[in-house]
Formats: structure tokens, sequence, C-alpha cells
């Protein structure tokens, strides 16, 4: 199978670029960490407050999953970036002169993307049970570790369909500074218009409303049910559809694009 | 000779409404090693990168080692080795890893790859360099890489646009040698494109000339500068303007002047027995007052192959990093 067999080649060189650009991870992984130990000591004292959390719900359980959602976020939108280095280089045209499956370009990315954000959820989550542990406050998965591998796959899959925007943004703008700004710029609206860092019950009532719209919010609960609740199967299943549908209109537009490129 | 590369009035117009190919003609045969020569937006690199299957031809017939451009673009694509005009190599990866990724998407195995990455490295003289990664390469290191990775599968036909633009001297000359070696001594098709008179005259054993999209003369290089037929007198007077009529007028009637024209010095004259005639315009000039700069002679140059027939020199610019538009867009 070429198909297989290329889309591993792209994904292992996508992969030993990031690992030796360690300040793209650095950074990608800065915000949600400090993220994580802003919130959890600005607002650890949510839990004391009747009625805000969940009864027996410490801020940081509530709040980990809206930081591994913003990791997935974060990562999701430095995929456009390297497709706009590659065109920029010649690269990308390097690798159309050869027989190189073209559907491995894009697989092999992409599948490097939900890789790496794999990793860095990993890491948050090891870094939340340590500041729990430090706290007396234990973080740990309600589900075990078959939910971990649930929270994997559903911020993968969350993580590539907003790979999906910035991939097919620097493909139609072939410009890094325009993706970097328009996924800024819907980063935070839609992070902060959802339950990912603050409670429903803690916002106005028209940020409840808008967040009903938000696929954000919808992955945020999912997680957050693994980690907390358990197998909370009507929260979850919704969530991957969502997460479903955006990936078919994003991915519908990279791969649009991407023809576009590549004829 | 049998044609490995047959290209039948190929027209490319860009969606802006840029005729960037006009209409062009030619075929390389199997072995040899042939040029465009050009200045920049010429229509080389638009060429080149049809016949590489990178970009669509608005209409004519282009055959590549027997396969239809359009149509076989996949069985092309196997037997090709591609250096473009930026030079592709990963910064990240080690001059090792750039060849051996190369091998992989020409769907070569791992042992064969191996053996065929050393052979390489030693050619093109980076042995030392090839476990540190790209970007630490000087500009010529990364075009000799370059060069590597796109030979990486032995490929029958290899296509260079512009493969020593932007380097200095040396670096050419390492290239140059390269590429004699490959054309001389493994048989491979070399199709070149480049804006140095020089290279073209001492790589290819013929030539199209280029301008805006289309081409206006071909042969060999010797062909190409016996057709002038003429050596030059390059003349720079110290008042052009208010001379260069008179100088023209006493010239014009000497014997064995075949053509005089302005040029950027102020006049160049065309004349068989070139080096006799010197002493004869010095002596008419001076006697009528008109005071030379400077004087110099040469041999028919493809320089003045292209003067001929366009009017202009090659402006011969050091490209730092032009930005490169890929699909088409604007022109080259």
């Amino acid at each position: 199978m070429t198909l297989l067999s290329d889309t591993r080649y792209i994904f292992v060189r996508y992969l030993t670029k990031l690992v030796r650009t360690p300040i793209l991870l650095f950074f990608s992984l800065f915000q949600p960490i400090l993220f994580l130990a802003l919130f959890t000591q600005l607002l650890g004292k949510l839990s004391s407050f009747p009625g805000v959390l969940p009864a027996g719900v410490t801020y940081l359980e509530f709040a980990a999953a809206g930081i591994v959602m913003q990791n997935a976020f974060g990562s999701a939108l430095q995929s456009g970036n390297s497709i706009v280095a590659d065109i920029d280089s010649g690269f990308l045209q390097k690798m159309l002169v050869t027989p190189l499956s073209r559907p491995a370009i894009l697989l092999g990315r992409l599948s490097s993307d939900a890789f790496r954000v794999v990793v860095q959820t990993a890491i948050i989550l090891g870094l939340a049970y340590g500041i729990g542990d430090a706290e007396n406050k234990p973080f740990y998965v309600n589900t075990g570790v078959v939910g971990v591998l649930l929270i994997f796959f559903t911020l993968a899959f969350f993580g590539l369909a907003w790979s999906g925007i910035s991939l097919a943004l620097g493909m139609k703008t072939r410009s890094s500074e325009t993706v970097f700004a328009i996924g800024g710029v819907i980063t935070f609206p839609l992070l902060f218009l959802s339950p990912a860092l603050f409670p429903l019950s803690f916002l106005p009532t028209w940020v409840k409303d808008v967040s009903m719209f938000n696929p954000v919010s919808y992955c945020v609960s999912a997680t957050r049910a693994l980690m907390i609740n358990g197998y909370t199967w009507s929260t979850i299943l919704p969530a991957w559809g969502v997460i479903g549908l955006v990936a078919v209109i994003t991915m519908g537009a990279t791969l649009y694009q991407f023809r576009k490129v590549v004829s | 000779m049998s044609a490995i590369i047959k290209v039948d009035n190929l027209v490319e117009v860009y969606s802006d409404g840029t005729k960037a190919v006009d209409d062009i003609s030619f075929s390389v045969n199997e072995g040899e090693f042939f040029g465009f020569l050009g200045p920049n937006g010429a229509g080389k690199s638009t060429t080149i990168k049809i016949l590489t299957t990178l970009l669509r031809k608005t209409s004519g017939t282009v055959n590549v080692a027997g396969y239809d451009v359009v149509k076989q673009a996949a069985d092309i694509r196997k037997i090709i080795g591609v250096q473009s005009q930026e030079t592709t190599v990963d910064g990240d990866l080690t001059g090792r890893e750039n060849i051996t990724l190369q091998g992989h998407f020409h769907q070569m195995n791992s042992d064969e790859i191996k053996k065929r990455v050393n052979e390489l490295l030693s050619l093109v003289g980076l042995e030392e360099a090839a476990d540190r990664r790209g970007r630490n390469y000087s500009g010529g290191m990364k075009k000799r890489l370059d060069l590597a990775t796109a030979l990486v599968h032995k490929p029958k036909i290899l296509f260079l646009d512009e493969p020593t633009t932007g380097l200095d001297p040396q670096s050419r000359a390492a290239i140059w040698s390269y590429l004699e070696k490959l054309n001389k001594e493994e048989g491979i098709t070399i199709f070149l494109t480049t804006q140095y008179l020089e290279e073209a005259d001492k790589l290819c054993k013929r030539l199209a000339i280029i301008d805006s999209g289309k081409i206006v003369a071909s042969g060999s290089p010797t062909e190409l500068k016996r057709q002038i037929g003429a050596d030059s007198i390059r003349i720079s007077l110290e008042n052009c303007k208010k001379d260069t009529a008179n100088a023209k007028e006493l010239i014009k009637s000497m014997t064995g002047v075949t053509e005089i024209i302005d040029s950027e010095e102020c006049i160049t004259v065309y004349a068989k027995n070139a080096g006799l005639l010197i002493a004869d315009i010095v002596r008419a000039l001076d006697s009528s007052d008109i005071r030379i700069a400077s004087v110099t002679f040469s041999s028919p140059s493809l320089d003045d192959v292209f003067m001929k027939h366009t009017g202009r020199r090659i402006r011969t610019e050091e490209l730092v990093k032009a930005p490169s538009p890929m699909w088409g867009g604007a022109r080259r």
C-alpha cells in the first residue's frame, strides 16, 4: 500500500521537524500550561461557593477539560502554517514531481497533528495530576485508562477538524500571518463563549445561549464527562457528531483547496 | 537519435491573460544536454513546470519519454528528476535524511536507498556534512544537496531550472562539473534553463533562445554564434549623444562593416575583419575630433546572438530571493 507507507513518511517528516524545533512545541504548550497554572490559582476558590461547580468537583477538575481543548485548538491552528511553509519553500512542489501519493501529503500532516494533540494532552493531564497532588486535591480521570483513550480520541478528532480550517486557509491565502491572525481571532471567542473555563451557571444568559451553538461546548462537555462523571454517552456521542459535522465542512474546504494546489 | 522530449505548439496563458509561453515547438534527443537560455520572465520556468507535470498547459502537445504530459503524468514522474529554481532542502532534516526521504517518495526500498544516498553524497561532495541539518548548509551546499535529491531514483531525464542562479563562481563550477559528468558518464538527458550566457555556452550541446514566451533561435552554441558571422567592436564615446550620428557615418563606409547598432556602450559595430578595422576606426574618429572613451573587441558571443534576435541584451540579475508563485498567477 503506497498510500499507507507514503503517509507514514510524511508523518515522520513532520514529527521530526516538530521535535527539532522545540521552540514551536514550547510555544504551543506554553499557553495551555499558563492557563492551567493561572486559572486554577485564580479561580480555585470557586469550588467553595455552593452551586457553581457540581458538588465535590474542584476547579482544577473542572477546568482541565477546557485547557486540553484549548491546547488542541492551538496545535491545530499551527497546521496551516506548515503547509504555507512547504508551499513557500517549494518543498510541496518537490513532492508533487514524484510519484508520491497525493492524499498522503494531507493524511501525513493530519495524522502528525493528531499525534501531537494526543502527546500534548497527555503532558497537560500529567501536570494537572501534579498540581492536584501538590494541593492535596487529587486530580484523576474517573473513567480510567479507557476513558483517557477516549479523551485522546475526542481531542485528536477535534484537532483534526480544526486543522482543516487552518490548512484550507493556509492553502487559500498562502500567508502564515493570515492563518495566525484568523486563528487567534476565532480561538478565544469560541473558547470563552463555552463552558470551557467557566461553569455555565456563572455566565450571563446570552453567553449560555451562544454556547449552545458553539461546537467547542459539546467537546468540552464530553471531555469533562469522561473525566468527572463517567461514560455519559448522552453527552459524548453528540459531541462526536458535532465534531464530525465540523470535520466534514473543514475537510471539504481543505480538499477543495488542496485539489486546486496540486492540479 | 530519438527525441525523448517532444513539444509542439505549446501555449500557456495565465488566468490574468498573460501569455507566458507563446506557441513554442522543440525537441530534445535522448542523452542530449539541452538548454533554454533567456532573461527573467521569458517563459523558461513555465515551460519546465509544464514538462514536469506541475502546471497544466493551455494548448499544444507535450510528450516526455513517450508519455503524454497530461494523460500519463504519473508515468513521467517516475522517470524524471527535477531541481526547481528555489532550493528546496528541508532545513530541519540532515542532508542524508533529505535524500533518503526523496528516495521513499520514489518508492525505493531501504537498502537501495542507503546505497544510493552514499553514492550521491560522494558525487556532490557532501559526505562530511551528511549528518548536519540542511539549515546549516551554505547556499552552494544546499544547491548540491538539492541536486542529489533529484538524482536519487536514477532519473532518465533531469530538469534543472536555473541550477546556479545566485551561486558564487566556485559553487557554480562545481555544479557544472557534476552535470557534465552525469550527462557524459551516465547518459542522463539534461534539460536546463539558465540566464547565464557562459553556462549555456559551456554546458549545452544544443540551445533554444527564448524571449517573451517565444523561441527566437535554436542550435548549438557554435552554430548560433557562427550565424552572427561577424565580430563585434563596442565603442564608447566621451560624448555619445552628440557624436553618435557622425561616428556612424564615418564607420559605415569602411570595408567589412556589416552592421552598426546603438548599444549600451554607445555603438556596436559588427564586422568580418574587426581586428584590422580597429585602427581605421580610431584614426577616422580621431581626425574628426570625436573623442573615444574605450574600444572593446570581441568574437561573437551568445549575448550577440540574443541581441541580434531581440534587440536587447540578456540582463543577468543576481536573484537574491524573488517571490515564487508556483502554480500560475504570475509570470517568471
